[in-house]
């Protein structure tokens, strides 16, 4: 029940928001405040299930028949993956309220409902277990985030917010096509209509159709994620996107996509993701580097925040379709250091567009002296951004190459470049928007009105970079919560895997220790 | 005829005498609000008659009522669905015509109106109990004539601006003569049929066809011959011509009945037909409706890409539905097919009515501001029919904006809404007949449609309105209308959050 509370908590917190508004203004901004930390108060709780060895590999769940018709049920389970992006999403969303605490003027009950949807929506698509319903919520976030950049986002709004939802519904409609034709195909091998996760996970699939589904999936998450030729709705989106959605976006919509292919993708379709690993990696350098050298070349600083996550989600996607665990676990880690890192990097954009009215860099220059505690932030971030040694990032992308590179050499050298190339860009954005003279255009008296961050916006972004050098000097607790998720997603790959080499070569450890049998036998 | 038999068509009957009984009470004393009344009482009394004979029906679930009509359960859900259009459709109305002063002005006569909508309703419940070529054909004759005569109402029933007159006579001529002419191409077909088979009830045609296999080229013709006859009434590409400027010229209401109703009988109609004379296996008449329903989402949606015209708008996205409705349709004679037709014609009807609803509400509520004359209004910002009006429409009446918005993401097939499982419906339907480029087709025509109907959610939720300096009123709508509005949004919620409650009725047919 603690899962689905947290969702209700969310969605009501939501209404409640909205028409609490009405009768006393700012009276939505902490409802929201509460319905968040009830949301976590009640993820601490779930901790508790983390008793290991136990044949359950669920922490928690739920399931009640929601269709009967198709096989459909209400099925809600989180594992350690699953609490870690809860975990994620329900801080990232607390923090992108405390930052944006007092931007929102216009109808802010209304962006307070739409704020706690998207959370909502997301939180059930970490914990969704059934295909129709992970297809239910993955499409239910979507429409609040849709009206949070229409409405509250900058100039290009409408544009950017159209764009974003026909990427992800068109795409995430072929996903849907490819869940039906996996129910499909399952029922007429098993005489049973489910979509049920668990069930699924058994199919028997023909090869070619197996290809297809899994491209299927494959799409739609690589537009969320995103992955180089699908990935033009993100600078747009990001861009327009009020701070608040900006956070939201880049902190948790898009980790929704690599949960995806780790949560379904792998382990649904083992074979054809091995058959298809070595495209995916490709991409996953491309958009590393891609991502690099666009981030480099932007002016607005807004746009090299959001290209530079076109580039780290690389990583992500490098690090899935290396299949091995060191990699993946690298991956899971670059999930949640991302998170926090960019988000903080979006709020400082968006602060710095507070108080400049422009995101153009090349009427920044020399704020250094002027805002001194915000730019020692954006140079924390910044440096943690390039993936320096003792942070999260760093982390994370060291074990992505380490673990891909014993798959394949070249492109795990390609991606690396992708490390220089973050130097490159962190370093730039500082050097032209804190160092140098000023080229603001501006009076001198609007340039004394600059004021530095205030306390409640320095705490939030201390927080966040606490909890960035703990990832980076004790990234174990993460590593072991997520392991034993990554390890039954990867345990029918590998399976698979070592079938086809006769485990002969390239990871022999990983395939003798997680051998079929032990996932089948683990399914309650 | 036996006791068994008449009581099976009391449906018809109760409609046939509602009718009746109206022209009678018009005849002795006019009144718009008693019409409206009766015409509710009539609906409601044809609903229980509807009920009542599904309770009544034997255990085989069929009655043969002479070789004309046949009653069964789904042809009773059909009259269910139709009479509860024709409800929705009549309160519509009432609005239409007293915001363009039916109650006061000389040489209106309103109540007719209500008459007319009877007609349609009986011939929409006769063409869903149809099992005879001669009632196929008198009751879709029924429905037209009395549509050609709705859709001119606003010439002759009420003090309508010049402007809507003349759109409105374009729209009920355009109807006349692409109507006629589809009814001769379809009665032509049922020659042909005739002259193949020597019957004129399906059973016969159904046994024709067996002895003839797939080389009957006379009947296989007439049939082809029928079903273009049905595309024109389904608009489906590229029998669609009519469909912008009939729906855009139609009084609003008349606009929701049309799109509604008469689609919706024909739907079931070929529903019955398909099944029971085994068209499915003529590959013809299966390559033909896949060919229509891929261009008719493809051609309906990019045309509708280009309309700044609501009621041209959802005209065109009604052509595209009915496309995806079709590849539903498509899979043949499976069970599963015909509860994936029923479930997304329900989802079909439920939120065209509610967004045409919607727009009439808007309109009536504009009437008394927006200038007369024969002219089109220049500016696009006072049309109510007009994307533009719509700006700001949530800031300003957010309950109706709301509503709106859910039937505009149901028509998108978004999640929490009936549009969504009938979607899925379509999605699951095609799986199973393995359409792959009809379904890419559908996937492809589902993006383009969410771009038309994200601008107009979007321009409802535009919020350049606060800077202006007269802040356009809010939209006041009547009590009625209102109540309307909201329970259809209701039962789109509840079927799209609880699809199971509307599948277990479905399977129970």
């Amino acid at each position: 029940m603690t899962l689905a509370a947290i969702i209700a908590v969310l969605f009501f917190g939501g209404i409640v928001a909205w028409l609490a508004e009405r009768f006393r203004p700012g009276a939505s901004r902490w409802l929201t405040l509460a319905s968040l930390v009830v949301g976590l108060v009640l993820l601490v709780q779930l901790w508790g299930g983390a008793t290991p060895g136990t044949a359950h590999q669920w922490w928690h769940s739920l399931e009640v028949a929601w269709i009967p018709r198709f096989g459909i049920s209400f099925f809600l389970a989180v594992d350690g993956l699953g609490f870690l992006m809860l975990a994620l999403t329900l801080l990232m969303g607390l923090f992108g309220l405390v930052i944006t605490w007092s931007d929102i003027r216009f109808r802010r009950g209304f962006f307070y409902f739409n704020y706690l949807w998207t959370l909502a929506g997301v939180v059930g698509v970490f914990t969704a277990l059934d295909l129709f319903l992970f297809f239910f919520f993955w499409e239910v976030m979507l429409i609040p985030m849709l009206m949070l950049i229409a409405v509250w986002g900058h100039e290009e709004r409408i544009f950017a917010a159209i764009k974003f939802f026909i990427f992800t519904q068109a795409s995430s409609l072929l996903m849907l096509i490819a869940i039906v034709a996996l129910v499909y195909i399952h029922f007429n091998a098993s005489g049973q209509v489910t979509f049920n996760y668990q069930d699924l996970l058994g199919a028997q699939l023909p090869s070619t159709s197996a290809w297809w589904l899994m491209l299927g999936f494959f799409i739609a998450f690589a537009v969320k994620l995103p992955a180089v030729p699908l990935h033009t709705w993100l600078p747009d989106a990001h861009t327009q996107a009020p701070t608040a959605g900006s956070i939201l976006l880049a902190a948790i919509l898009l980790k929704t996509g690599a949960y995806g292919l780790l949560r379904f993708t792998l382990p649904l379709f083992p074979e054809a993701s091995v058959q298809f690993a070595p495209v995916a990696m490709a991409i996953g350098a491309i958009s590393v580097v891609y991502g690099a050298i666009l981030a480099f070349a932007q002016r607005d600083m807004k746009r090299l925040v959001a290209y530079s996550s076109v580039s780290h989600m690389g990583f992500v996607l490098l690090g899935l379709y290396a299949l091995n665990t060191v990699a993946i676990q690298g991956a899971v880690m670059q999930m949640v250091a991302h998170g926090l890192s960019t988000a903080a990097l979006f709020a400082i954009v968006g602060a710095l567009q507070h108080r400049l009215h422009t995101r153009n860099m090349e009427q920044m220059g020399g704020l250094w002296t002027e805002l001194p505690r915000l730019s020692a932030i954006a140079l924390f971030f910044a440096v943690a951004s390039l993936g320096l040694p003792g942070l999260g990032n760093f982390v994370a992308e060291f074990l992505v190459l380490l673990g891909s590179f014993g798959v394949d050499h070249w492109t795990t050298a390609f991606a690396a470049l992708g490390m220089v190339g973050a130097a490159l860009y962190a370093l730039a954005m500082m050097q032209r928007a804190f160092f140098g003279e000023s080229r603001r255009t501006t009076s001198a008296a609007d340039q004394k009105a600059l004021i530095d961050l205030n306390l409640r916006e320095t705490l939030a972004m201390l927080v966040l970079a606490v909890f960035l050098v703990f990832l980076g000097l004790r990234p174990q607790p993460v590593f072991d919560t997520a392991a034993p998720a990554i390890a039954r997603s990867l345990a029918p790959v590998t399976a698979r895997e070592a079938a086809v080499t006769n485990s002969s070569t390239t990871r022999p450890a990983t395939a003798a220790n997680w051998p079929a049998a032990k996932h089948k036998g683990e399914t309650p | 005829m036996t006791r068994e038999e008449l009581f099976a068509i009391l449906p018809l009957l109760v409609l046939t005498a509602g009718i009746v009984l109206l022209m009678l009470q018009v005849s002795f004393r006019r009144g718009h609000r008693a019409a409206l009344v009766t015409t509710v009482a009539i609906l409601a009394a044809t609903l229980w008659a509807c009920f009542s004979v599904g309770t009544a029906l034997p255990a085989s679930g069929i009655l043969a009522v002479t070789s004309l009509f046949s009653i069964d359960h789904t042809a009773l859900f059909f009259c269910v669905l139709m009479v509860m259009a024709a409800l929705a459709v009549a309160i519509l109305a009432f609005h239409h015509l007293e915001s363009r002063g039916a109650s006061h002005a000389a040489g209106s006569f309103p109540e007719e109106f209500y008459i007319l909508l009877l007609l349609v309703i009986l011939g929409a419940c006769c063409l869903v109990c149809a099992s005879h070529f001669a009632s196929l054909f008198l009751s879709l004759e029924l429905m037209g004539l009395a549509l050609y005569p709705l859709l001119g109402f606003a010439v002759i029933g009420d003090e309508s601006p010049q402007r809507d007159q003349l759109l409105s006579l374009e729209s009920a001529m355009k109807y006349l003569l692409l109507s006629a002419l589809s009814t001769a191409l379809s009665l032509f077909g049922i020659a042909l049929v005739f002259a193949a088979s020597g019957a004129l009830d399906f059973s016969a045609a159904a046994a024709a066809l067996r002895e003839a296999g797939p080389n009957g080229g006379i009947l296989t013709g007439g049939l082809t011959l029928l079903l273009i006859g049905v595309a024109f009434k389904l608009s489906l590409v590229p029998f669609h011509i009519w469909t912008p400027d009939v729906y855009q010229g139609a009084p609003t209401p008349v606009t929701a009945l049309i799109a509604t109703v008469s689609k919706g009988a024909v739907v079931a109609l070929i529903l019955r037909f398909f099944t029971q004379v085994d068209l499915f296996s003529l590959p013809i008449l299966s390559t033909m409706l896949a060919v229509m329903a891929a261009a008719s989402m493809l051609v309906g949606n990019l045309l509708a890409l280009q309309q700044g015209n609501v009621k041209r708008l959802l005209a065109y996205s009604s052509i595209a539905h009915v496309g995806y409705l079709i590849v539903a349709f498509l899979i043949g004679a499976s069970a599963f097919g015909q509860e994936a037709v029923i479930y997304y014609l329900v989802a079909y009807v439920l939120t065209t009515t509610g967004a045409f609803a919607v727009a009439s509400l808007v309109a009536d509520a504009a009437q008394p501001s927006i200038p007369g004359g024969p002219q089109p209004i220049g500016n696009a910002g006072e049309d109510p029919f007009q994307v533009e009006f719509y700006r700001g429409l949530f800031w300003r009446s957010p309950g109706l904006a709301c509503c709106f918005g859910l039937m505009l993401l149901s028509l998108a097939g978004i999640p929490l809404t009936i549009g969504f499982i009938g979607k899925f419906y379509v999605f699951a339907a095609g799986v199973q007949g393995q359409m792959w480029l009809l379904l890419a087709t559908v996937v492809i025509g589902s993006a383009l449609g969410l771009y038309y109907y994200l601008r107009l959610l979007l321009v409802m939720l535009q919020r350049d309105a606060e800077s202006r300096d007269v802040q356009p009123a809010a939209i006041q709508v009547a009590v009625s209308g209102q109540l309307l509005v909201v329970s259809l949004t209701a039962i789109l919620l509840l079927f799209g959050i609880f699809p199971q409650l509307l599948i277990n009725w479905i399977n129970a047919l």
